[in-house]
């Protein structure tokens, strides 16, 4: 199917772009999180979490498209992290997931913020 | 996909149908939530509307081939587009209640547990997302009735929008 949706679209695309700001480990998102790459996100903070970095944080803020395949990856990932000592940071300044998390109430289970704590 | 034009021209679509089913795989979601955003700019959804319609079948879509993949079902999920009175939106699975064969593992919560093999977090996270998904509809679609399952098995999720009664049709 990649490439060849059935309205001509492009096949979704994630990207993963890692970076540092202060403590944390960041993995900016861009392009669309569903069930078909969500996988893709959970795999990257597995393989930072595997490496020892055990403060993460993910921004939503360039992401297109999340739906609740990517919210399960969040709560898994910051539970993951916490049993691990460590701690998730979910940074959205984006309106559209900033509602997603409102309506699901992830907005108090997940320590959202508008930017990387130190940034 | 079968489906039939209408007077765009208009202020109101006339009363149209789109169907179509898609085999049950990660890969095909995001094709079923764009042709949905399509059918209903075209029926005349307010534009401010479409990204909600958007999310909402994506979500049916994302639960339908969940309760698929879970139960080993390969049949198609089935999506229905209506445009009547109102832009109404139908996806249905083939899989029963998944909480009546294992409660247990829907139970899993969103804080605490602990932790679990990698393959098993992805089961997990599965289940979560299955949950979640009726979260996001129910707080994103006014108009929302799940029903079944059914005497052949599956669940329907329904959901439907306004349409405007004159002048603003889609512009595109």
């Amino acid at each position: 199917m990649r490439g060849t949706s059935g309205d001509g679209a492009a096949e979704p695309e994630l990207g993963l772009g890692l970076s540092t700001v202060g403590d944390y480990a960041v993995i900016s998102v861009t392009g669309e999180i569903d069930m078909y790459t969500a996988p893709q996100l959970r795999e990257a903070v597995r393989q930072l979490s595997s490496e020892g970095r055990m403060r993460v944080a993910i921004d939503l803020t360039p992401t297109e498209f999340c739906d609740s395949t990517g919210l399960g990856v969040l709560i898994g990932a910051r539970r993951r992290l916490s049993d691990a000592g460590g701690s998730l940071v979910v940074v959205c300044a984006n309106p559209r997931i900033r509602k997603l998390l409102d309506l699901t109430g992830l907005d108090k289970v997940l320590d959202v913020r508008e930017a990387v704590p130190g940034e | 996909m079968n489906g039939s034009k209408h007077d765009r021209a208009g202020a109101r679509a006339e009363a149209a149908t789109v169907r179509f089913a898609f085999t049950p795989a990660a890969a095909y979601v995001r094709a079923a939530r764009l042709v949905a955003a399509d059918v209903a700019a075209h029926a005349g959804v307010a534009s401010g509307l479409l990204d909600e319609v958007r999310q909402a079948v994506g979500e049916a879509c994302t639960r339908a081939v969940l309760r698929h993949r879970d139960r080993g079902i390969d049949e198609l999920v089935r999506v229905e587009f209506s445009i009547g009175d109102r832009f109404v939106a139908k996806v249905t699975d083939n899989a029963q209640d998944l909480r009546a064969r294992s409660g247990d593992r829907v139970g899993a919560g969103v804080a605490g547990g602990d932790a679990r093999a990698n393959d098993h977090e992805a089961i997990e996270e599965d289940t979560l997302s299955e949950e979640i998904t009726l979260i996001v509809l129910g707080g994103l679609v006014e108009d929302l009735v799940v029903t079944g399952p059914d005497a052949e098995g599956g669940t329907t999720v329904s959901m439907s929008w306004p349409l405007p009664g004159s002048g603003s049709a889609a512009d595109h």
